[in-house]
């Protein structure tokens, strides 16, 4: 106990709260801009924070990598264009909001959400890290296959209502997600000769394109700005109250969250996407999603903001990455002599409970940045589309290029922003299309890999608790939507 | 538009009085290192390193620029092309370049590229969980009797080739399991889903060192001083081909050999740095000074054993 009340005390030392709130801030910046994820951020903060002690640097690069999250919601509220992938789906309701004029409002939820997620994920960090690494190691390939195909169960409830154009946007994904490298068997895949797409379809350019550019097409075709009614309606402060009428998918899309940053394979853009379905699905008004529903804003950043701690719990407590930013925060915190492993809270207790002391604490200056700064930036969405087009297209398709210093990403954007745009008025919606495209090598490289390792038998997909018990929940998510209504049928009787 | 041609005409004009002036004194400006990995990963990391010590030594800025994307193929394609006055660098894990041009059809040839220097040097491990086999001999008995699932950090990485010649001349078979990067693989050992690992020891020493893992077999010709008890196939009575892994530098295509001499200079003089050893320590990184000739000898040795295994990389 001494030990981390000491902890506590040397996070309250003047080098390190200046450490943590220069970290926040200068994560929630590089959040803000498209291509600069936290990845970039931490490598280019390293020659500055080299020189420092430990446990301030250390501060100083988890503040970063905790708040960069919480800017790419601002641009994907505010502007239609993800910071990250792991906001896409903040994208769906945030923006629409704005588009009513309650930009305010979905800026407070975004902020509040930063905060009560990122604080319950790290709550779960601290009391639970070894026993949830375990957990996670017990994950082999057919535990991931079958979480895979559990989360693309999902997009049966997403499609509700606009099936047929929803699986064809979902079939588009999957497809879209075999192109590039085959990871098992080594072969290129339709890449037509042309090396950016080796590594697959690049994704944050993709969403670029999907969204930023699509919005940008869009909004050029009326006179207006942002806010259709050229008008704002409520403030942070309502923002903040409205979050919490939602507890029950508060509590889910942590859950979804920490689950999805805990499975060291499965990407972090897929937890705000998964949280948001799995709120549509269990709403009585699913149709209101991706109109403005608060609950969507909720879920989606509940679930990315907790999916930080636990993306760090394999992390710290193992020494395997979870991500690529995490991959990146384990690489400094060997810099700093922190070898990540089991043994860590042994060798170096006091440093790591410093370290997520202080990133609970982030959770809170988020959310004095979102109450300071953040709300004002809401008038962005009263600016006139002609100055605001402009400004999307360049920051959106400079932060494509930035990412790998490639121009041909610049052409990936423009192509998927002409596709979005077809779509959107096709009446399709993305979100199946990126559930497709993200979650496709996951579910195909790790049935490869199951079946490998059993020799061809398909038993490994049955063997351990884990699978009988993901198959089960495929099976209820795949029906469940239909055996509500029977249920009530047979239950009521024939009308 | 007269303007800008004037304009035009005088810079032309200025640019070519410079040249004598470039050759007497290299170098007279920043010079660019192009890593061909994203910002962060390991090679980003050793690259931001060293490079304060060889602004140092070599008395001008150098800037990093990231150019990931197919595994450094679009780097590499690039870097053929670039102007030859050593102002333009590119850092890399070697032998991945010669690895790609094996996979499929390149532009560039890793052996036209002009070694410079490389720091470090690291080798493949065979790990196993530590529930398994304790020693070597226990592993290869159990490998003979049955074919056993090993992970590997990529196809057609240097684990595989690595795993693949050790395999061969071990006498034995595996059910390869490819992953993209070790972090896979090692959790998937960790979580007992495989038999077995081979990765780089830096990916695999936390878990070593808690007692999850046992690694039984280093690939080299010389033990690794991080992991001093681990034996290396000559202790152990065999002679194997390894395929060295280097991280360093390497100039384009033709460039003059007094540029190359200034640069090797100054990166041989940073790796020695104090600061950079720290890092490198704190990293678990092997370091080993490798020269310009020294290196590219490593480039042409390279060559055959990739083509013996080419068949089998692409199966």
């Amino acid at each position: 106990m001494d030990v981390v009340l000491q902890a506590i005390a040397v996070v309250f030392l003047w080098q390190n709260l200046a450490a943590l709130a220069g970290g926040s801030i200068y994560g929630v910046i590089i959040g803000v801009l498209p291509g600069l994820g936290p990845s970039a951020g931490m490598a280019l903060a390293l020659p500055l924070v080299i020189k420092w002690d430990p446990v301030t640097a250390l501060i100083f690069m988890g503040s970063l990598y905790k708040c960069s999250n919480y800017g790419g919601s601002l641009t994907a509220i505010l502007v239609n264009t993800p910071g990250d992938a792991s906001n896409a789906a903040t994208i769906l309701d945030g923006h629409p909001m704005c588009q009513q004029g309650k930009g305010g409002v979905a800026l407070g939820l975004s902020a509040t959400a930063a905060m009560v997620g990122g604080t319950l994920g790290m709550i779960c960090l601290i009391f639970a890290a070894p026993f949830l690494a375990e957990f996670a190691l017990r994950f082999g390939p057919s535990e991931y296959f079958l979480t895979a195909l559990l989360a693309l169960s999902i997009i049966a409830a997403v499609v509700q209502g606009a099936t047929i154009k929803g699986l064809i946007a979902a079939g588009l994904g999957l497809l879209l997600s075999t192109v590039g490298f085959d990871v098992i068997t080594g072969h290129l895949r339709y890449t037509a000769g042309w090396a950016p797409i080796e590594d697959g379809v690049p994704l944050i350019q993709a969403l670029v394109g999907l969204f930023a550019v699509t919005q940008a097409l869009v909004l050029a075709e009326s006179a207006t700005s942002i806010s259709r009614l050229a008008k704002l309606f409520g403030g942070f402060w309502e923002g903040v109250r409205t979050y919490f009428h939602y507890p029950v998918s508060i509590v889910r899309s942590s859950l979804i969250g920490l689950f999805i940053g805990v499975l060291p394979a499965v990407g972090q853009s897929s937890a705000g996407l998964l949280a948001w379905a799995d709120a549509k699905r269990s709403s009585k008004h699913p149709e209101t999603f991706g109109e403005g529903n608060p609950e969507g804003v909720v879920a989606s950043e509940t679930a990315t903001n907790a999916c930080m701690p636990g993306d760090l719990v394999c992390t710290i407590a193992l020494g395997i990455p979870g991500s690529v930013g995490a991959a990146i925060f384990l690489g400094v915190m060997i810099i700093f002599g922190v070898i990540p492993g089991p043994l860590v809270f042994t060798e170096k207790a006091g440093l790591i409970y410093s370290l997520f002391f202080a990133l609970v604490l982030t959770s809170f200056v988020i959310f004095v940045i979102g109450m300071t700064v953040g709300r004002r930036l809401a008038a962005m969405t009263l600016l006139p589309n002609d100055i605001i087009v402009p400004l999307i297209l360049v920051v959106s398709l400079l932060g494509s290029f930035a990412i790998r210093n490639e121009m041909s990403d610049v052409f990936i954007s423009l192509a998927f922003g002409a596709l979005g745009y077809v779509m959107l008025k096709g009446g399709f919606t993305p979100i199946p299309l990126l559930l497709g495209l993200v979650l496709g090598e996951l579910v195909e490289t790790n049935y490869h890999r199951a079946l490998m390792i059993s020799g061809g038998s398909y038993t490994i997909f049955t063997a351990s608790i884990i699978s009988k018990i993901l198959i089960v929940l495929t099976v209820l998510s795949l029906v469940g939507p239909y055996l509500g209504p029977f249920w009530k049928n047979l239950t009521q009787g024939e009308k | 538009m007269m303007k800008t041609l004037r304009l035009l005409v005088a810079v032309a004009a200025a640019g070519l009085l410079a040249v004598p002036a470039h050759a007497q004194k290299f170098p007279s400006k920043p010079v660019k290192l192009i890593v061909t990995a994203a910002a962060g990963g390991g090679e980003d990391t050793e690259a931001r390193a060293i490079a304060p010590y060889v602004e140092k030594h070599l008395g001008t800025s150098i800037v990093i620029e990231n150019q990931p994307g197919a595994g450094g193929k679009i780097a590499f394609e690039k870097f053929q092309k670039v102007e030859p006055d050593g102002y333009t660098l590119i850092t890399y894990t070697f032998p991945k370049s010669v690895i790609i041009e094996y996979e499929g059809a390149t532009g560039y040839k890793t052996r036209d590229f002009t070694p410079v220097f490389a720091w470090s040097r690291s080798s493949q491990l065979l790990v196993v969980n530590a529930e398994s086999w304790k020693t070597f001999e226990e592993f290869l008995k159990a490998a003979k009797g049955k074919t056993l699932s090993g992970g590997l950090s990529g196809r057609g990485s240097t684990t595989h080739l690595m795993g693949l010649i050790a395999l061969d001349e071990l006498g034995i078979n595996a059910n390869w399991v490819p992953y993209e990067g070790s972090a896979g693989s090692v959790a998937a050992l960790a979580g007992k889903h495989l038999d077995f690992t081979i990765c780089l020891a830096t990916s695999a020493v936390s878990l070593i060192q808690a007692g999850k893992l046992r690694p039984l077999l280093l690939f080299s010709d010389k033990r690794d001083p991080y992991l001093a008890d681990v034996p290396i196939p000559k202790d152990l009575g065999y002679d194997m081909t390894f395929i060295p892994t280097l991280r360093g530098v390497e100039a384009p295509p033709n460039t003059p050999a007094a540029v190359v001499k200034v640069l090797e200079d100054a990166f041989g003089k940073a790796a020695a740095e104090q600061g950079f050893a720290e890092v490198a320590k704190k990293r678990k990184i092997v370091l080993q000074p490798v020269g310009s000739a020294e290196y590219a000898k490593a480039v042409s040795d390279v060559y055959p054993r990739i083509a013996k295994l080419k068949d089998m990389l692409k199966k």
